[in-house]
């Protein structure tokens, strides 16, 4: 029932968008007439990884809010076993003499495998944005949550040899969970934004932290 | 556009539809990794120095006492269960996975904390709690046969207690100081942001975590890094290899570890016993050099190169154990 509850809350989040992205925006020089952004970006998120994504921007009377869709995989002699894709809304709630305060919320699926599992993962990932955006730069802090709310596991028959008893299936109500807080800056000429960040990242019982404990995302937008 | 986002809408719909029955627990006892010893009471098990450890034996139980000791920290014996054939000539071979591995009973990481170095004792402890509980007369001989880690816990165990082991066999130990067990780690494990590898390790954390002591998560994704290591030739995704790794006492004493830099080759002056050190060909970690620098603290030793494996196979490999390591195990220990 409670997975019901889960697949209903994503799948009105999903309708509510017309297209999707998940990028680090300049919103100090973006303006009304920017329909699309188109990214790229590379750097550290449990492992190596590299992205592209699109925004949309959906008008509105009320605040600038972006509709994206963002595709990474890790790095590694096959890049398409391990892989996610974020899809969610963008909204810049709060502009107060250049402190802008947005937030992301974003439907995540992600897969991974190797020699012992496939898993495949629907989730969530909430982040909240703090920064002073002028026209041709940005410093901002972020915080954010990113759940793995139910995952599929599929064992190889390797992994089936060393333990028979191994379920497969779906598993849930949670799996994992990590917070991550951590820096943004960039700098914007023409169309165009150059952006990085870096932080932290910390399991969600804030004891332990993945095998990476920190992330950094070098990133390139266009505006169209 | 809109198309392809219904399309997407639909398919990520059906997909979560899909999961709403047969939900299952990942912190559910069997679910993911075997059960131990205290979960499971039909697997083979002794009560020592009040931990429940998977354990068996083979044998005369009147004859020398072999004690295998298994790598990791966090192995089990699954992969050595080779060295049982020595039973069929006339030992009696003891296996048990160490406190914390394997099948055997865990406990929280406070415990090894809280001992610091203590925790080491505490290891060498299980051992004499093994070696007692299966003794069966005062004058019986006891031999150690250790694996890597498993070779670092002998070699340290007959530093401290030179008296109580008469022979020792040592396989492929990384290193006994621990600087050196460091510099064989990090050579092993060679590790490149941008590779496969790599990233099979460090991408699942963001789908399963785990709180410091639910164990069954811990070790289910330490069972998932088992991998071939084209560094170290060893192949962990062959059967048989393992059979559930012990994700808090290797994290745990790696960090007590760099913490207190403990000698494992402390008192080994004082273990007067000729010692058979084996290494093998295909680890890439371990040339010459390295083997003659880590054996040169046994007097006298005897320093053999298993070919054709790498670090595992040299208990592991059928063919390896059959032709070269138990021949040359068995003469040594018919030589004691």
């Amino acid at each position: 029932m409670k997975n019901i509850k889960i697949s209903m809350f994503i799948l009105a989040l999903m309708l509510m968008m017309n297209a999707i992205k998940a990028q680090t925006i300049n919103w100090g020089c973006l303006n009304r007439n920017d329909n699309h952004i188109l990214n790229v970006n590379a750097g550290l998120e449990y492992g190596t990884v590299f992205g592209v994504g699109y925004g949309y921007q959906i008008k509105n009377k009320l605040f600038p809010l972006f509709a994206n869709v963002e595709y990474s995989f890790a790095s590694g002699e096959n890049i398409f076993d391990d892989m996610k894709t974020k899809v969610g809304l963008q909204v810049r709630w709060v502009d107060f003499h250049n402190f802008q305060f947005s937030t992301r919320l974003h439907g995540v699926i992600r897969r991974y495998e190797n020699d012992n599992i496939r898993l495949v993962d629907f989730g969530s990932d909430l982040t909240g944005v703090l920064g002073y955006y002028r026209k041709t730069w940005f410093l901002a802090a972020e915080v954010g949550f990113d759940k793995a709310i139910i995952t599929h596991f599929k064992h190889s028959d390797a992994y089936h040899e060393q333990y028979p008893g191994a379920l497969n299936g779906w598993f849930g109500p949670t799996t994992g969970g990590n917070f991550y807080y951590g820096v943004q800056a960039g700098f914007s000429f023409g169309k165009n934004d150059v952006y990085i960040k870096a932080g932290k990242t910390l399991t969600q019982d804030f004891k332990t932290t993945p095998t990476v404990p920190i992330y950094g995302q070098l990133g390139y937008n266009v505006r169209l | 556009m809109n198309f392809i986002i219904k399309i997407l809408t639909a398919a990520f719909a059906a997909l979560l539809f899909a999961s709403c029955d047969k939900e299952q627990l990942i912190t559910e006892p069997g679910s993911l990794v075997p059960r131990t010893v205290d979960e499971d009471l039909t697997l083979p098990s002794i009560t020592v120095n009040g931990a429940m450890l998977h354990a068996e034996a083979f044998g005369d139980p009147d004859s020398t006492i072999i004690v295998c000791l298994h790598g990791g920290p966090g192995g089990d014996y699954r992969y050595m269960l080779n060295c049982k054939d020595l039973a069929d000539h006339g030992y009696r071979v003891v296996f048990y996975d160490q406190r914390g591995s394997g099948l055997s009973q865990r406990f929280p990481e406070k415990l090894y904390r809280d001992l610091g170095l203590g925790a080491v004792d505490l290891m060498y402890d299980d051992l004499s709690g093994v070696i007692a509980h299966y003794r069966t007369h005062a004058n019986q001989k006891v031999f150690l046969l250790g694996h890597s880690w498993g070779a670092i816990l002998a070699a340290g165990y007959v530093g401290k207690y030179p008296l109580a082991i008469q022979g020792l066999v040592v396989c492929e130990p990384g290193g006994l100081v621990f600087d050196d067990i460091i510099h064989y780690v990090n050579e092993a494990r060679s590790p490149n942001l941008w590779s496969e590898w790599s990233n099979d390790i460090t991408y699942p954390d963001q789908f399963i975590t785990g709180k410091k002591d639910q164990h069954e998560i811990l070790d289910y994704k330490l069972s998932m890094r088992a991998s071939k290591n084209d560094v170290t030739g060893e192949d962990n995704t062959k059967p048989g290899s393992y059979w559930r790794y012990g994700a808090v006492i290797n994290s745990t004493l790696y960090d007590i570890g760099e913490q207190y830099h403990p000698d494992f080759s402390q008192g080994l002056t004082f273990f007067e016993v000729p010692v058979l050190f084996l290494y093998s060909e295909k680890n890439h970690a371990y040339p010459d050099e390295w083997a003659a620098r880590i054996s040169s603290v046994f007097h006298p030793v005897d320093l053999t190169k298993i070919a054709g494996v790498g670090h595992d196979g040299i208990v592991s490999d059928d063919e390896a154990w059959r032709n070269m390591t138990m021949p040359k195990v068995l003469s040594y220990f018919n030589s004691l």
